[in-house]
């Protein structure tokens, strides 16, 4: 192929012009004849047993109005029993001791607020909302769990009694040799790490509307990985006949993988009880208690370090808090595989698990799933081991850098990074934020507080040489500078490196499918194996089939969104994971080369010359004859007119209508279907007998600089600036990338800062809105400064990365540190997260009467 | 149950229902006329989904009845575009990438809209300012400040 004209384009988008004009199709905008309308009665407490559950005659008559309107159905937990049969446990429930039956709503017993326990529906969504009242449970509350800490004391209430322990699940991987690493170091330094329970919110909660006919369940959904839908409504409800549609999904982020697939169930069963279909949709307050969160992680840290500032290994306890639910047991867990040594050439590491259940929301993918947390790990303890050998933090990341020139890089564990150069990221971000001129205004803005002595070398405020300055004015100024990796592409193996015994594969590497048809009128139109959340997938895949094809992006289109039946898809088929720049982009670059070489293998017939002459130039087949060959060998040949040329519309109308200018034996039809797999898959696409195993296949990278202000009053802090160095391999479309970083970056500031979920002691959700959960809106959202410093990957199609999540792995790291910088004065250590002003407030209280 | 009859003009056409009392204005505008356009992020005026004009005015429709909208003019995000030509303020938003999943569009391009007509030049504080009455979780804001820039310049022009 020639240079690209499109790939690399800021080409404009496809999907914007319908969302702009309010024409995007969400599941909640589809309407069907007879369509009722669901609601489901959920837990008030947080762990309790379910004694009875009673409905009034009337609706157990059948005949119930309510506001107007009937009471066409209700399911009990008995009927959820009776109807529908448990999930079987995934890839990250193989931990369990003891198999648990879990089904699609509570049976015997609640372990969290906002459990599904019953389900009504009616002819309008208020008089199903209306009708919960009817239905009377009897709990039998029990003492609830809503810590680790809690679940783990000897006397605690079980949540899953046949478990015998809330710890529902206890491991560890190890590389390299740790023991021997810390026998070698010069200094162990430890710390305690916490990173909270926060959720990404997706604008659209989740969405279901199905339909029974006597051909096939067919069900709309806003989910991110249809596969799971279509795995969970064959094994609950017993139906083959399964057809998933994903419209447009109104965000996503991993939250709409998992939990969804119990409402995809509870609806339809009502549809199949009814017959008629059925909608439900989840609102706010649902989503915030039940939807799924992302895992409260605390980590127990070790390092052994050199003097000179080398990191020979680590050390981690990873507690993790999993909720109420043993179905994504060791997904945060799993998930710190793909990031385990960050960008460090580090080669011990040992990380121990443990998932303790509590009565708190099951947790979920989440932007990153357990990679910002092991970035936090490694980010915050570079500045530690940097404080506490009186080193500079920067000077101790660069020691520890893979280097450039050792690329493709096999992490100890068993991950390739392709491509990068961390050492020029650094370089990067901290030109561009003005690294030592921030330093000097920073430390003049220590001295100008009347302090009594100059403060400590370029400003770093290290605890070994504290600074005496004690600001009387209100603002800190702080600077954090990290770097960390965003895996992309998955290898569904990844999970066996920590269940070795396990007999069933939960799959290896990946399969994703592409369909690609040049139509009749010289138009084309292609489908996608997967759903898109808003990551430009019809835009970016448009881009692609453009430059194969050598026709322009406006006569490319999207064939509709994702359907099972339809769509050619594998089971990678998941919006989640950074899959589509591997898999998708990998799969419509290949359908569309084969559609490529059927136009000029038709085309070379029409023109009666060799394909080797044949060239594309937007959307005409061009013959390019050699001119001292022979002057005019086509017009000599045809003995008329000579024909050079042949548009796509002609070869359209040849290809499904005209058999007799077909080639010999040739299939019509300018149509191809691609299903594409990582070619460099291997090595050590399953795991080997140390536990090795390429967590995910490409590894995008980037350093993040923020720069904050903290008021010393009110603990409130302001990021001034936020910088980034990224490197995402081939762009395919900048604008995309930037607004994948912009949306990821700002969550994970937001997260740093104060978003995040909030129980009481009795497992009561006390953030049950966006408001109250403290979403950053554009007024906290600070402007974000992005330079591309793309190193392509050598084994991918493109050369490109992932792009999506990747910022919200770095940035709680970044806003730590630079709160913690801000800090130095009081000699404060940011060890855990949210830095609410609370927090931050009672930081400052600490670290001043710690001086007294 | 009570049902009552309510006439609005809806992106300049009349429009005429039997609701609830109780039926939020998001409601009558989405179920009983079809205009899906407006969304429901939350149901209690955090987000901004579901912001449309009533009078001119910028008004969260999750938070206003149906029956309070009787006899008003309400602009919904389908009345923007004028003979299939999108409006400044949604051209802007598209191109500038300022939209992913595009479910709190129609409320950030109706909450610009309304800011530009107040205020045809904004200053980026005021831009934050306003817009922070609506909530988005994918783009962190950046390409959605540019996008009312943008189509303040063009206004200027």
């Amino acid at each position: 192929m020639t240079a690209h004209a499109h790939i690399g384009q800021r080409a404009r988008s496809k999907e914007a012009p319908r969302h702009v004009s309010g024409r995007g199709r969400y599941v909640d905008d589809l309407v069907l004849p007879r369509m009722l309308h669901a609601c489901i009665l959920r837990s008030p407490y947080a762990h309790a047993r379910i004694a009875s559950v009673r409905l009034s005659p009337a609706v157990v008559a059948g005949n119930l109005q309510v506001s107007g309107s009937s009471v066409r159905a209700v399911i009990t937990p008995e009927d959820i029993k009776r109807l529908s049969r448990p999930f079987k446990p995934g890839r990250y429930a193989a931990g369990l001791r003891v198999p648990i039956s879990e089904y699609a709503g509570a049976i015997d017993k609640v372990r969290y607020v906002g459990e599904p326990v019953a389900v009504v529906v009616a002819d309008t969504r208020a008089a199903a909302e209306d009708a919960l009242e009817l239905i009377e449970v009897d709990y039998e509350p029990l003492p609830a769990v809503a810590s680790t800490g809690a679940a783990v004391s000897p006397d605690a209430p079980l949540i899953y009694e046949e478990l015998g322990s809330n710890v529902a699940w206890a491991g560890h991987v190890a590389y390299g040799d740790v023991d021997d690493a810390f026998r070698r170091a010069d200094r162990i330094v430890r710390e305690n790490l916490k990173i909270h329970r926060y959720s990404s919110t997706p604008l659209e909660p989740f969405a279901c509307l199905v339909e029974h006919t006597p051909e096939r369940l067919t069900i709309w959904c806003n989910s991110q990985s249809p596969d799971v839908i279509y795995d969970a409504l064959t094994e609950a409800l017993g139906i083959e006949n399964v057809r998933v549609i994903v419209p447009d999904i109104g965000g996503g982020f991993g939250q709409k993988i998992h939990l969804i697939r119990k409402y995809a169930v509870l609806t339809a069963l009502m549809a199949v009880k009814t017959g008629r279909p059925v909608k439900w949709i989840e609102d706010r307050s649902e989503h915030m208690m039940a939807g799924g969160h992302s895992c409260e992680q605390e980590f127990d840290v070790e390092a052994a370090v050199q003097s000179d500032g080398e990191v020979l290994g680590l050390r981690i306890v990873d507690t993790d808090d999993v909720g109420g639910s043993i179905s994504t047991l060791t997904i945060h867990f799993t998930n710190k595989l793909n990031n385990l040594f960050n960008t460090y050439k580090v080669q011990h590491l040992r990380l121990e698990g443990r998932s303790v259940l509590t009565n708190k929301c099951p947790v979920v993918p989440n932007r990153g799933i357990g990679k910002p947390g092991m970035c936090f790990v490694w980010e915050r303890m570079m500045d530690r081991i940097a404080q506490e050998l009186a080193l500079d933090p920067i000077a101790v990341r660069r020691r520890n850098l893979i280097a450039a020139d050792q690329f493709p890089y096999t992490t100890p564990n068993g991950n390739i990074h392709g491509s990068g150069d961390y050492q020029t990221l650094l370089d990067r971000v901290l030109a561009n934020v003005g690294y030592e001129e921030f330093r000097k205004r920073q430390s003049q803005s220590r001295v100008g507080r009347a302090s009594p002595k100059p403060s400590g070398e370029g400003g770093s405020g290290s605890p070994g040489e504290p600074d005496r300055v004690r600001p009387t004015g209100e603002r800190l100024l702080g600077i954090g500078v990290v770097i960390g990796v965003e895996p992309g592409g998955r290898n569904a193996a990844r999970d066996m490196a920590i269940f070795p015994q396990s007999k069933q594969m939960p799959g290896a590497g990946g399969v994703e499918g592409a369909t690609v048809k040049l139509e009749k009128n010289g138009s084309v139109v292609f489908r996608l194996g997967s759903p898109s959340c808003g990551q430009s997938h019809e835009t970016t895949a448009a881009q692609i089939i453009a430059d194969v094809l050598g026709i322009t992006p406006e006569r490319i289109s999207m064939a509709g969104t994702f359907d099972s039946s339809l769509s050619p898809w594998g089971v990678s088929s998941s919006n989640s994971g950074n899959n589509f720049h591997l898999y998708d982009v990998g799969a419509v670059h290949g359908a569309a080369t084969r559609v490529r070489d059927k136009v000029l293998t038709l085309a070379a017939h029409v023109l009666k010359t060799e394909r080797s002459v044949l060239h594309i130039e937007e959307g005409v087949v061009v013959g390019r004859v050699p001119k001292p060959a022979s002057p005019q060998p086509l017009a000599a040949e045809a003995g008329g007119p000579a024909v050079e040329t042949v548009t796509f519309a002609e070869l359209g109308k040849i290809a499904y209508a005209n058999q007799a200018l077909l080639p010999p034996g040739m299939e019509g039809g300018l149509e191809a279907t691609y299903y594409h797999s990582h070619p460099h898959a291997d090595p050590l696409m399953l795991p080997d007998m140390q536990g090795r195993v390429r967590a995910q296949y490409t590894f995008s990278s980037a350093a993040h600089a923020a720069v904050v202000e903290v008021d010393s009053e009110t603990g409130r802090v302001r990021v001034l600036r936020y910088v980034i160095v990224s490197d995402n391999g081939t762009l395919i479309n900048p604008s995309v990338v930037d607004g994948q970083i912009y949306g990821s970056a700002a969550h994970g500031i937001s997260v740093a800062l104060g978003e995040g979920f909030v129980y009481g002691d009795d497992g009561q959700l006390l953030t049950l809105t966006l408001l109250d959960y403290g979403k950053s809106t554009t007024l906290e959202t600070p402007a974000i400064e992005i330079e591309h410093f793309p190193v392509p990957d050598p084994f991918t199609t493109l050369g490109q990365k992932a792009a999506g999540e990747g910022a919200a792995i770095p940035s709680p790291a970044a806003i730590a540190s630079a709160v913690e910088d801000a800090l130095s004065p009081f000699g404060v250590k940011v060890r855990h997260l949210p830095l609410s002003p609370e927090r931050v407030w009672q930081l400052i209280r600490d670290g001043k009467s710690a001086e007294r | 149950v009570t049902r009552l009859p309510i006439a609005v003009t809806v992106n300049g056409e009349p429009c005429e229902g039997d609701v609830e009392p109780r039926t939020l204005l998001v409601q009558f505008l989405r179920e009983h006329l079809g205009l899906t356009g407006t969304h429901v992020g939350c149901v209690v005026g955090e987000c901004g989904a579901c912001s449309v004009l009533v009078d001119g005015a910028l008004v969260k429709s999750c938070l206003m009845l149906a029956v309070q909208a009787h006899d008003r003019e309400v602009t919904t995000i389908e009345g923007l575009a004028k003979d299939g030509a999108l409006h400044p303020v949604q051209e802007a938003f598209v191109n500038a990438f300022a939209l992913q999943c595009g479910f709190c569009t129609p409320g950030f391009v109706m909450a610009a809209h309304a800011l530009l007509e107040r205020n045809p030049n904004p200053t980026e504080e005021e831009i934050r300012h306003d817009l922070s009455s609506n909530l988005c979780m994918c783009t962190g804001y950046v390409q959605i400040i540019e996008a009312v820039e943008q189509a303040a310049g063009r206004r200027r022009s």
